[in-house]
Parts: C-alpha cells; structure tokens; sequence
C-alpha cells in the first residue's frame, strides 16, 4: 500500500457522514449477515445438535441436543480420521510443488523474450478453465490403459506404466499435480510482481563481487521476496484443503478410499448420509485445524521472513 | 545477445505449449469422429475434420439453457457484486464512524472460515429461504465478498483526500464523490476485480452441485458432468462440450490478459 493521505478532521460534510454511513455500508452488512454471518453461528450450533434425515428441520421437538457426542464420534470413527490425514498428504504434496513451480516460472517469465503476452495467455488457461473440464480432459489423458499418457509413455518403452488417478498410491500426488497444473500461473504473477520489486542496487554490488545467479537468487531474491512467500505459502495450505471440487469431479475418492480427502467425507455425511450435524462437526474440525495452522506460521515467520 | 533472446523465446513457448496441450488434445479429438478420436492421438489434425459433434450440441436438450444460465449468473452477481462491495469499500476507506477499524477487522477475519465450513449450514438456511433449485441460490450469496472490500478498500484509500474535500466545498454529497471522483479512479482495481468475478462464477461448481438439483436449470459446469455421463462412449462429443464451456472466459482472457496480470500484481490479489 502507498502513501495515505489521512483526511482533514472538520472538513464540511463529516456532520453529514451519518447518513451516508448508513446508505453506503448497510448493504454490504445486511447481506453479509443473512448470507454469511448467520450461516457460521448456525454451523456451530448445528454441530452441537442431533440433526439427520431422518428428523429434519421441519419436526423441531425431534432435534436434541448432543453437547459434543458429534465431536467424540469423529474421534472413534477411522474413516473421518484417515480422510483428514489425506488432506494433509495432498497438502504435503499441492503446496511446496506449487510455490516451487512458480517462482521457477515467475524468474522464466520475467526475462526478456519475445510473444511474451501469448506465453502469458497459453499459461493462464488452465487456470481460468473450469474444474469438471479440467476432470474430463486429465480423466481421458490419464487412463490407465488407452489414456495418451501412457500411450506415449509405451511408446517410449514404458511397460508398467503409472495407474495415476485409479492408483492406491499415486491417486492423491496425481490430483495434487494436476491442481499445481491448474493454478500456477496466479502464484507465477503474485511472486513475478514481487520479484520485479527488488531493487537493482543489490544485484548489481552482487555482479561486482562476482555472486553467481544461483547465489544471488538465494541470497538476495528469496529474502527479499520473502513476505510474498509466507503469505502464497499461507493462503496455499488454506486453499489444499478446500478440494472438493476437484476430488469429486476426478475421483470421487476412489480408488476405494484412496483419495477420500476430509472435505469429501463432510460432504458425504451431509448430503449422502444425512448426517448434518455429524457433518457440521468434521467441517468445524477442519476449520479449527486450518486456524491452528495458520496461527502457528504467523508466530513463526519472525525466523524466516524479513519485512 | 539477440541469439540468447531467440532462445528464450523458443524455450518459453515450448513451455507454454506443454500448459495447453491437453487443450490441444481436446480440440483435435472434438474434431474426429469418435471411433477414431485417440486412435493416434499425437496426430493433431485429423484426416476428416467433423464438425457433427459442435451441431449435436447446440441441438442438445439442456447445453443451451446451461449455457445462458451460467452467462446469466454471471452477469448479474457482476453488476451487484461490484455496486454492493465498492459502496461498502468506500463507507470503510472515506466515512467516519465509530467502530470502523473493529468491524473492519471483524469481516477480515471471516475470510479465515471456508465455505466448506458452513456448507451444511448453508443448505438449510437457503432453503428455508426458497432459493434453493433457482438462479439466485448462486448470486445472492456470492455478493458480500469480503476478500474484494479489502482490494477496493485499499485502493479508495490511495485516492487523494485532496480531490473529495475539493468537491465537499463545491457542495458535493458522498453519493457525487463515490460516483464522480472515487469508481472512475479506480477502475483498473474494478476491472480486475470484474474479470475475477466472472471467472469464478463462471467455473463454480460447488454451490450449483449441492443447491441446484433438476438439470434443466443447472449451470454449465454441472450441466457439463451430467453430459459426460450422458454420452460417455461418445468420447469425440464430450470434447466437443467442454471446448464450447471453455469458449467465453479463453476469448476474454485472450483479449484481456494484460490487464489482468497487471490487476494482480496491482491490487496484490491472493488466491
């Protein structure tokens, strides 16, 4: 943020300030409320109830209260548990590689070549691309067995080829590719800003005490740059664990429970199972394990990042 | 040095092309009669072109209105969106008032709770509301975005204080600043934040999934899964569908992509 120019106190018009208050805020507030304010008191509420199918929200006298019954039965249920170490897995995999790919592709983009805007356009399609195109497309590509993939692969004298979305092993790094593939190119133009904001200055004193490229990269980009990292890396492992759009549209969890991620499973409970306050509960887990990450790399950027 | 820049440019645009060859897939194999579609899929340009697959869409019984209903949505949570959050951006970068700087920080820090949190909750709000299987489910709630009050908020903040208490002397209300002095300044933080609107709206697949249920009033990218499944041996024609649900944000972006770049780098957009 640049300079700001703080307003004049007594100017004209700040009396009349009430009512544009009013005009101006109340909008966004009101709507903020019903649509989104509300929605969070009662996921709360509801995670502490005893609401299925099978009650309802129309027969009120048939909804108890459970108190933390929802919570404890997340801890004795192995399949919820396991799903939420999914989430950390395909977090383990989604985030270094795609912080790593696009600071490699903001360094790329920012030299000098030509067609720059069309480079630029071609690595941006994934990512305004919707997910179930993006399912569609990688589904056929990948196929284990006439996919082109590994009809190329083949080609090249490949026998065992990869089962990549349908593999036990490889499903959950298959879809974490896929979104790296997906939404590269936004962290590449955040990280390709910062970049270009470093001051000339200091690779220049570098070039003069003959640092390579590599060294300057590393000691002189990456700790400049070093606030744009910590907040991509944030926001990343927040967005990881947000996939269900990309886990139901290319696998659906499968194969088995291979790749059934935490928000599958709440998904699942509410909308397949009825089970919405058992559902209300896992989605306040899995919030409450996002804060806690987030909380625990604010108290520890001090180490690394310099403002 | 000009063969280092030929370099460059060569070994950039073979990245490029490995981004969008999936996409180049896609089209080459809309274009081939299915039994053959990835016969050989490394030829691109098929012996016979068929364009049958682009004629059996437009005839399709839902591809059309899935079509119109995505466009619809979007243009409408546009025009909303960007009129509700800048108001709101302005009371919180120009107004006075008591509280600002808590319920400020208040509203940011709900940008931390996912929607999948309150997923559950949502569906049985909206449907006491009616909203659910129509249209709205889709705009009203997407309206009061907090992560563009932010952007706006801080560009308004960067508009000179100067220029509004010139024209509070000349007699001007808030509505006159905001409408003459403030939007028209910011608009390249409106255009992104417009661009990024509709390509969300556009390619949301979770809200219509859950709130929508009969599919002659879905959105394209549900309606585009229920397609898939429908013609799932004819591999030619579901390419062809997806080509056509990827046409309207590719040719916008196409024409538009330097603002865009230009946007995030200038509002410091995240994610």
């Amino acid at each position: 943020m640049a300079t700001v120019s703080k307003p004049h106190a007594g100017v004209r018009g700040v009396n009349r300030d009430r009512g544009a208050v009013i005009l101006f805020l109340s909008p966004f507030l009101i709507g903020f409320f019903i649509f989104d304010a509300l929605p969070m008191f009662s996921a709360v509420a509801m995670s502490f109830l005893d609401i299925h199918a099978l009650s309802g929200l129309s027969d009120w006298s048939s909804i108890s209260f459970a108190g933390l019954r929802n919570y404890a039965k997340f801890f004795g249920d192995p399949l919820a548990m396991s799903s939420f170490g999914r989430s950390f897995l395909y977090s383990l995999c989604y985030v270094p590689s795609l912080n790593i790919a696009a600071i490699v592709l903001a360094l790329l983009i920012i030299k000098d070549f030509q067609f720059k805007g069309f480079v630029r356009t071609l690595i941006f399609t994934p990512y305004v691309t919707n997910i179930v195109a993006v399912a569609i497309l990688w589904g056929l590509l990948l196929s284990p067995f006439d996919g082109i993939v590994n009809q190329i692969l083949a080609r090249f004298g490949v026998t065992q080829a990869p089962m990549w979305l349908y593999g036990q092993k490889t499903s959950i790094p298959t879809l974490a590719g896929i979104a790296v593939w997906k939404d590269v190119a936004f962290q590449m133009v955040v990280y390709m800003a910062a970049i270009q904001n470093v001051s000339a200055d200091l690779y220049e004193a570098a070039e003069i005490e003959g640092a390579s490229k590599t060294r300057q990269f590393f000691s002189i980009t990456l700790p400049v740059i070093s606030p744009t990292v910590f907040a991509m890396v944030v926001t990343s492992i927040i967005n990881s664990f947000q996939n269900y759009a990309l886990v139901r549209t290319l696998t659906n969890g499968g194969p088995g429970d291979a790749s059934r991620v935490a928000v599958l499973n709440v998904y699942e409970q509410a909308f397949e199972y009825g089970n919405f306050s058992y559902a209300s509960a896992q989605a306040i887990i899995l919030f409450l394990i996002i804060l806690a990450i987030t909380v625990i790399q604010w108290r520890g950027q001090k180490k690394w990042v310099h403002y | 040095l000009t063969t280092k820049k030929n370099l460059t440019t060569a070994f950039m645009l073979v990245l490029a092309l490995a981004f969008v060859l999936p996409f180049l897939f896609m089209i080459s194999a809309s274009l081939k009669y299915s039994a053959e579609a990835f016969n050989d899929p490394l030829q691109l340009i098929p012996d016979r072109i068929n364009w049958n697959n682009y004629a059996e869409i437009i005839h399709h019984q839902y591809y059309a209105i899935w079509f119109r209903n995505s466009i619809l949505v979007a243009a409408v949570t546009i025009v909303f969106k960007v009129l509700v959050v800048s108001m709101g951006a302005y009371a919180f970068a120009r107004l006075q008032f008591r509280g600002k700087e808590l319920l400020f920080l208040v509203l940011m820090s709900t940008m931390m709770v996912t929607p999948d949190t309150t997923i559950v909750a949502r569906y049985f709000q909206y449907s006491s509301m009616g909203l659910i299987n129509t249209l709205w489910v889709l705009i009203l709630p997407s309206l009061f975005g907090v992560y563009f009050l932010f952007i706006l908020r801080q560009f308004f903040l960067s508009i000179p204080f100067e220029l509004s208490e010139a024209a509070v002397i000349d007699g001007a209300g808030h509505l006159t600043i905001y409408s003459r002095i403030v939007l028209p300044l910011a608009k390249p933080a409106l255009l992104t934040m417009v661009l990024f609107v509709f390509i969300w709206s556009w390619n949301d697949y979770v809200n219509p999934f859950v709130f929508i249920t009969p599919l002659g009033k879905q959105v394209l990218t549900v309606g585009l899964q229920s397609f898939q499944s429908e013609y799932f041996v004819d591999t030619s024609l579901q390419m062809a569908g997806v080509s056509l649900s990827l046409l309207p944000v590719l040719v916008l972006f196409a024409f538009v992509q330097k603002q865009f770049v230009e946007g995030i780098a200038l509002t410091g957009i995240k994610g």
